[in-house]
């Protein structure tokens, strides 16, 4: 029983940050209909982004959130305006490869500007916890479960609430509406996945306190938030919290009751079996 | 008469919405039958149905003398049912030819099993419809009006016995509408039914044997075009469209 | 005309490939299968990818469906090597039947990400089977001298080129391409869309297939992550596109040249060689979207617009 609650909790807290992760590839994959194969590596350069400021420059990584969100969105900015952009009305098969080919480019880059090494941001706290009725919680993950609910519940916001989040919405629709907005369908590109890039920066950020970086992380990321942004459609950011909890709780259960070496049978089954049984996720409809 | 197709009580709900209610015709041998009515009357979910692009949630569909309900697009394909598409497509990357030839090579009875002789069919056929000078260019190269007439060659390559027609004759100039009318004409004098979906009013007029009319899904009226272009209710449908 | 010029160089290619061994270092002869082996697989990716339209992340899992039936139908029931090849294909044909029924309904992102799932699942089933050696992997008997790896893989690379062009020129493939083109379009004019896709998807299986147990009993060790490995799917993927997918000879020429490109640099670094990779994939995928073979077809009339052209076709 206590061990199948420590089983819950730590699936719910780690289904937090999968929907933080989750969050920007479904942001542009909706929006722009691409699917970013760099998003994984977009999330460990957050992750390394982060770990700099912190090890450089002795910034609290709670703190170096927002700085290495920022960085991320200038790169994700600069990524879709000088090279999505052109690229952009191709294929669908083509933008596949395209993002493909900047993961191998990012995770290249960062093996020899980072080394292989196995790194991890680990601030003076890193190791308390508390017990939540009879279950451990560490602060830090919690701390990370918290921000990352809150940043997906802000996208949210943002999407209805503000005008340019209505234009970027519009833009998911189609282009016309865009440009009734007033809006060059160009720079909503850029920001929207420059917005997907600050959130990956985001949850790179989060991964490196609670877990490992190194560069060849960002695949099976990428590989994960796929799984999230099918369970949970495309169609709401909120989806992706019902994704990233059911991901968690799924790979948590499985390493507790058939073993850490099947965890990838079971996300990876879930994807397979929802993609079979109900193409366009499990809660609403993608674009 | 001797009925091709019989449509018995044919129903397609979507999701609340009745895109087609109850809807039952018979089309002869050899006979041009006009489908006609406002916007979003349900004119192609009707083809749809018919070329198994879509399944009906009630009611029957006879062929030949034998029911096709529930059979893929394919099937119906190799029984004689070739239809063209109201948004057209061509396969953009094969040459007008080609395209023509995949007709050829699958239509009826399976189709044509030798390449050589699909590739002389689809020639034959384009020779038809007036697009020979331009058998050997992309398909994605071809303006509005060739689409068209690619359309109708491909769906004749497949040799059919009903040939469905969605609106292959809109956006076309008036010398452009009687060639194309002239070319249906001699299509079915060669056996073939044809059912046609057409908004250009004279045109479906002066082709069409008889006329059946859909609004909201629902046939309100059939039989010769002055009759039914003379009823009360197809006024109406019309009308009231335009009002809104 | 053009057309015989271009057999009758394949056939002295292929014969000059042949003679290799005989003149080539062992490290040279080394080389040339893992790029014959890419080739093959290629040309495998090409007749789903590339003619049908469907792009499968997948294939990496009929190559180690290959690799792992090859090995275990020679070390578990003492079957020859020629014997092991088929049933390592069988068994990829007869998963490609049952996975193709599932998946091939998907389009789009949709196919490509649940192929991707699919490799995953299945390299996580292998490392966890007892038939298979678990994560350890399986050991197979040694069989010295790289000639007869060298020629079957060429043989391979031979078969799967005239099964493409057999394809290329015959009803199926029409009924292929159609599907690849409009797969609406195609079923309404007869096309049975379903048995064609599952026909290609099990034919790429069967060569890929070949190819792991070709790979396997040469390296004489697998296991699960480098037999799975989806690394090697991206390979394919990328070298088709570059030689230009659904074309005969395209995805060879893709495979010969990368892999070429690919080995000078890693004698220097081998992260400068990933590196140029993934350049080479954005670089290509933007200015030669359509592969090597249009680059030929249509640069004699575009010159350097060619480029440009591609550009702006796709850019906002």
């Amino acid at each position: 029983m206590n061990l199948l609650w420590q089983g819950i909790v730590n699936g719910v807290l780690l289904g937090g940050l999968y929907a933080l992760m989750a969050l920007g590839l479904a942001l542009v994959w909706g929006v722009l209909n691409i699917v970013n194969l760099a998003h994984g590596a977009l999330i460990m350069l957050g992750g390394y982004v982060c770990y700099y400021l912190f090890t450089g420059a002795h910034i609290d990584p709670f703190v170096a959130l927002p700085i290495t969100a920022a960085v991320l969105f200038v790169v994700g900015y600069a990524i879709q305006r000088r090279l999505l952009n052109l690229v952009i009305r191709a294929p669908m098969f083509n933008t596949l490869l395209i993002t493909f080919g900047l993961d191998v480019v990012l995770t290249y880059a960062a093996q020899i500007a980072f080394s292989a090494d196995f790194r991890t941001v680990n601030p003076s706290y890193a190791g308390a916890n508390f017990s939540l009725l009879g279950a451990t919680v560490p602060v830090v993950r919690l701390l990370a479960f918290v921000i990352a609910l809150a940043l997906t519940f802000g996208l949210w916001l943002f999407l209805t609430r503000t005008p340019l989040g209505r234009a970027i919405r519009a833009t998911s629709q189609n282009l016309v509406a865009a440009r009734l907005y007033g809006v060059e369908p160009r720079r909503i590109y850029a920001l929207t996945f420059g917005i997907g890039a600050a959130l990956a920066g985001a949850a790179g950020a989060l991964y490196g306190v609670v877990s490992q970086l190194n560069p060849y992380i960002g695949t099976s990321l990428t590989a994960k938030s796929f799984v999230i942004a099918i369970i949970g459609g495309l169609s709401n950011p909120l989806g992706v919290i019902v994704g990233g909890l059911v991901l968690g709780l799924v790979e948590s259960m499985t390493s507790l009751y058939i073993g850490a070496t099947y965890t990838n049978v079971a996300s990876f089954g879930i994807l397979v079996l929802v993609l079979i049984v109900r193409p366009t996720g499990l809660l609403g409809r993608t674009a | 008469m001797d009925a091709v197709l019989s449509v018995n009580g044919l129903s397609k709900r979507f999701s609340g919405l009745t895109a087609v209610a109850h809807v039952s015709f018979e089309l002869g041998r050899g006979e041009i039958l006009g489908l006609i009515g406002p916007n979003g009357a349900g004119k192609t979910t009707l083809v749809n149905l018919i070329s198994g692009a879509l399944e009906p949630s009630d009611g029957e569909l006879v062929f030949e003398g034998r029911s096709i309900g529930g059979l893929p697009p394919f099937r119906r394909a190799h029984l004689g049912i070739g239809r063209t598409f109201q948004i057209m497509r061509p396969f953009p990357g094969l040459t007008v030819r080609d395209n023509v030839a995949v007709g050829a090579l699958f239509g009826t009875g399976g189709g044509e099993r030798d390449l050589a002789k699909a590739r002389a069919i689809a020639h034959e056929k384009l020779d038809f419809v007036g697009l020979a000078r331009v058998a050997d260019r992309p398909a994605d190269a071809l303006g509005g009006p060739d689409r068209k007439r690619l359309e109708l060659a491909k769906a004749l390559a497949m040799n059919p016995r009903l040939l469905l027609l969605d609106e292959v004759m809109a956006g076309l100039n008036l010398s452009e509408l009687e060639e194309v009318i002239a070319i249906i004409r001699k299509v079915r004098d060669g056996g073939v039914s044809v059912l046609v979906i057409e908004h250009v009013m004279k045109a479906i007029r002066s082709l069409s044997d008889r006329l059946l009319v859909l609004h909201h899904g629902e046939m309100i009226a059939e039989g010769t075009p002055e009759h039914v272009l003379e009823d009360p209710a197809v006024v109406e449908a019309y009308l009231g469209k335009r009002r809104e | 005309m053009r057309a015989r010029v271009v057999v009758t160089l394949c056939v002295v290619v292929a014969v000059l490939l042949a003679g290799v061994p005989w003149i080539a270092s062992p490290a040279t002869i080394e080389f040339g299968i893992n790029m014959l082996l890419l080739a093959a697989l290629a040309q495998s990716w090409n007749i789903i990818g590339g003619y049908t339209g469907y792009p499968s992340f997948g294939n990496s899992v009929f190559y180690g469906l290959g690799s792992y039936g090859t090995a275990v139908a020679m070390l578990s029931w003492q079957l020859p090597f020629g014997v092991g090849l088929v049933v390592g294909a069988v068994i990829a044909v007869v998963f490609a039947l049952l996975l193709g029924r599932a998946v091939l309904r998907l389009r789009g992102h949709y196919f490509a990400i649940c192929t991707l799932g699919v490799a995953e699942v299945m390299t996580a089933i292998v490392s966890n089977l007892e038939i298979t050696g678990r994560n350890q992997g399986l050991v197979l008997p040694l069989l010295k001298g790289n000639v007869l790896f060298y020629e079957l893989s060429l043989a391979l690379v031979v078969v799967a080129t005239l099964v493409v062009w057999w394809i290329a020129r015959s009803r199926f493939g029409f009924g292929l391409v159609a599907i690849r083109e409009n797969e609406e379009a195609a079923a309404s004019m007869g096309v049975d869309t379903t048995r064609y896709k599952i026909f290609a998807f099990a034919i790429s299986a069967a060569i890929g297939a070949v190819a792991g147990g070709i790979h396997a009993y040469w390296i004489t060790f697998i296991d699960p992550v480098s037999a799975f490995d989806i690394g090697l799917n991206v390979k394919m993927i990328i070298m088709a596109v570059f030689g230009g997918p659904g074309s005969i000879l395209g995805p060879v020429v893709g495979a010969f040249v990368l892999s070429a490109i690919s080995e000078v640099l890693s004698s220097e670094i081998s992260t400068v060689a990933g590196l140029f990779f993934g350049i080479v994939i954005v670089v290509a995928v933007v200015f030669m979207p359509r592969g090597i073979a249009d680059l030929l077809r249509r640069f004699h009339t575009y010159r350097w617009r060619y480029f440009a052209a591609n550009v702006r076709a796709t850019r906002v």
